[in-house]
């Protein structure tokens, strides 16, 4: 009887356990190479002394502390922080009610219209940074248009190479990426839930409040992955448009590494990772895994 | 109070572009009763339900309720309250703000809003439920929230679109007897919209049968069944043998018709006329079968056939009998009394007025 039982534990625990780990090895040691191994790497390099062209195989956590205490690292990591935060802002301003009226007011033509909001990212993504350079520079489109105007007498000098320039071409390069969220989130919400709440009584304004709005916090979490995130990380756009005020941690990164000076890269590029990680889970905790998938 | 008409539809027809849902609607539906529209999809009955709750225009045609024109109210002005097909249930929110939700709108204060949730609760029997998110329910459940949902603003007509649609049989039928007791409770008028024969049957006190658009008849179930007045409503509700001939002589009680070759005895109708087409109903439990021929006086029809297939359906069996003139006949006898098998020259008949005469 013992020898029984004991097969069976063998077989439950062991075997089959072997057997599931074994089977799912190959995607294992894909995602460990390819991905985790990278990751490790880079925060090896962020704990050695900062230097030029070698990396000195010695340990220390100075990088981190020069992180919190250089008034250049910081200030640029905050810059990032608020310049990413007040487009995301800016950007669920207007893409929502670009969705709002395509999924709901418009159904019909929906979809079509989705095409030219879309149809701007078959450009050239640096292409499109440049046509902004030449809208928004100092004898650009804008200062002209103002002058000729006889609104201002010479040129303004906040729409170029500026926080002001870098908002403004994130909320352009990144508009499509906001809308689709939110207009596939929207459409997703059926009609009859809007008809039971206006039969139940709800004006207009009361079913956004109500019911529209909470139900779009799929697609607002959507958003915070697709562009929050990843806009931390830009670095074409403040390079281009966005001068000494519009300086990104990204920008650093770039500086640091094309100086070959690994250590320090390393060390920023880590803590914007960490960053990211942080506001996903904050985000996960806020919402919910299920609103990642689920309507 | 009961047996007023509280509403009133008339001459209502609906076009989507080309297509017409509803042509030419008229129906009265009387306080308190539980009336069931039954039809196949696309048929027009949610269509009907949805322009009575004011979710969707006539083209034509005027809604009455308690005599008042309310064709061009908006829903939230009726005294109407819809429960949907999907349900339609908010995903964001629990039980309780569910059910809660038409008062909260209306600003009636939380305390009086907690004892109308927990009342309502009670009727659907789902209080344990009232803090649960609604995505966490079960079907039942969650039909049982979005009733609650309605009914807590005490609508005069509770309008319900296949409610049950996406439920199992045997949850279907639980909820059968629990909607009739609600129904009972509760004593308002509700229009229950469905495809399902056995549903209608099981809980309207009166059922409008609507095809292709057109409201074919309304009445009690034993109508509906025993006096069809089209062909579609005879074929719907419960089985029958449908024969088409013309009409050769018209007497007193009833009307001799030609069907291909054989006389048949129908009952009379007003306005019938020699040279009519007509279609004569005849349910397959009122003719008899026997082995000879008995004699049974004026205005039977009897016809000598044989007997090409059999249906075994437990209580009773479905026989197919070919007669002379090539048609096939089905008829059902008991089990105890069904002797007959495949090959068996039979005879069957039946009285003239257990015909059903139907001129479409």
């Amino acid at each position: 009887m013992s020898n029984k039982l004991l097969d069976r534990i063998l077989y439950k625990y062991l075997i089959r356990r072997l057997g599931y780990y074994l089977g799912n090895l190959p995607g294992i040691i894909y995602i460990l190479l390819l991905f985790y191994a990278p990751i490790a790497i880079l925060f090896v390099i962020s704990l050695t002394p900062p230097h030029k062209y070698i990396v000195i195989w010695e340990f220390t956590p100075i990088n981190y502390f020069k992180v919190f205490t250089e008034a250049t690292y910081y200030r640029i990591l905050l810059n990032t922080f608020m310049i990413v935060s007040v487009a995301t802002i800016l950007l669920i301003i207007v893409a929502y009610p670009i969705a709002y009226y395509l999924a709901r007011i418009a159904p019909n033509i929906g979809d079509r219209l989705l095409l030219f909001t879309i149809i701007p990212v078959e450009v050239n993504y640096l292409i499109r940074i440049y046509a902004w350079r030449v809208i928004l520079g100092e004898n650009g489109f804008l200062n002209s248009l103002l002058i000729s105007m006889g609104l201002i007498h010479k040129p303004l000098t906040i729409f170029f190479y500026s926080w002001f320039a870098v908002v403004i071409v994130i909320i352009h390069e990144y508009l499509p990426y906001v809308v689709v969220p939110f207009y596939l989130n929207l459409r997703g919400i059926p009609n009859e839930i809007y008809e039971a709440a206006m039969d139940l009584g709800a004006s207009k304004l009361q079913i956004l409040r109500t019911i529209t709005l909470p139900l779009s916090k799929p697609g607002l979490l959507s958003v915070v992955f697709i562009v929050f995130i990843p806009t931390l990380g830009e670095f074409a756009i403040p390079s281009l448009v966005g001068g000494q005020t519009g300086l990104m941690i990204g920008n650093l990164i770039d500086r640091y590494l094309s100086q070959f000076n690994l250590a320090i890269g390393a060390t920023l590029s880590f803590f914007l990772l960490l960053f990211s990680i942080i506001i996903s889970l904050i985000m996960i905790r806020l919402f919910g895994y299920e609103a990642l998938y689920a309507r | 109070m009961k047996g007023e008409v509280i509403l009133r539809v008339e001459g209502l027809w609906k076009y989507f572009g080309d297509v017409i849902a509803l042509r030419n609607i008229n129906l009265e539906v009387l306080k308190g009763e539980l009336l069931v529209l039954l039809g196949p999809s696309g048929s027009g009955k949610s269509t009907l339900l949805r322009i009575i709750a004011g979710l969707e225009k006539p083209t034509k045609g005027k809604v009455y309720m308690d005599s008042e024109d309310i064709t061009d109210l908006p829903p939230y002005k009726r005294d109407t309250s819809m429960v949907f097909q999907s349900l339609a249930l908010f995903p964001n929110m629990t039980v309780y703000d569910n059910v809660a939700y038409g008062l909260k709108i209306r600003g009636v204060p939380k305390d009086e809003i907690d004892k109308r949730v927990d009342e309502i609760l009670d009727l659907v029997k789902i209080r344990e439920l009232k803090n649960r998110r609604v995505t966490k329910l079960s079907g039942g459940q969650r039909q049982r929230v979005a009733i609650a949902r309605s009914l807590i603003l005490n609508p005069s007509i509770l309008l319900l679109d296949e409610p049950l649609g996406a439920l199992d049989l045997k949850l279907r039928k639980e909820l059968h007897v629990e909607l009739k007791r609600l129904h009972e409770e509760v004593g308002n008028t509700w229009i229950f919209v469905t495809h399902d024969q056995e549903e209608a049957l099981t809980l309207a006190d009166r059922i409008g049968i609507m095809n292709n658009g057109r409201l074919e008849q309304v009445g009690d179930k034993w109508d509906l069944y025993e006096k069809p007045a089209t062909r579609f409503v005879a074929e719907f509700i419960g089985e029958t043998n449908l024969i088409d001939g013309k009409v050769v002589e018209v007497g007193d009680k009833y009307i001799v018709v030609d069907w291909m070759g054989e006389k048949i005895y129908a009952p009379v109708l007003e306005n019938i006329d020699r040279g009519m087409n007509v279609s004569i109903s005849i349910r397959p439990e009122n003719i008899s079968v026997s082995f000879r021929p008995k004699s049974v006086g004026e205005g039977v029809n009897i016809y000598e056939g044989e007997v090409v297939d059999e249906l075994f359906k437990g209580s009773y069996v479905i026989y197919y009998v070919k007669i002379r003139n090539g048609q096939v006949i089905r008829a059902t006898v008991l089990s105890k009394d069904a002797d007959f098998d495949v090959g068996n020259k039979v005879y069957i008949y039946w009285r003239f007025d257990k015909g059903v005469t139907i001129i479409d």
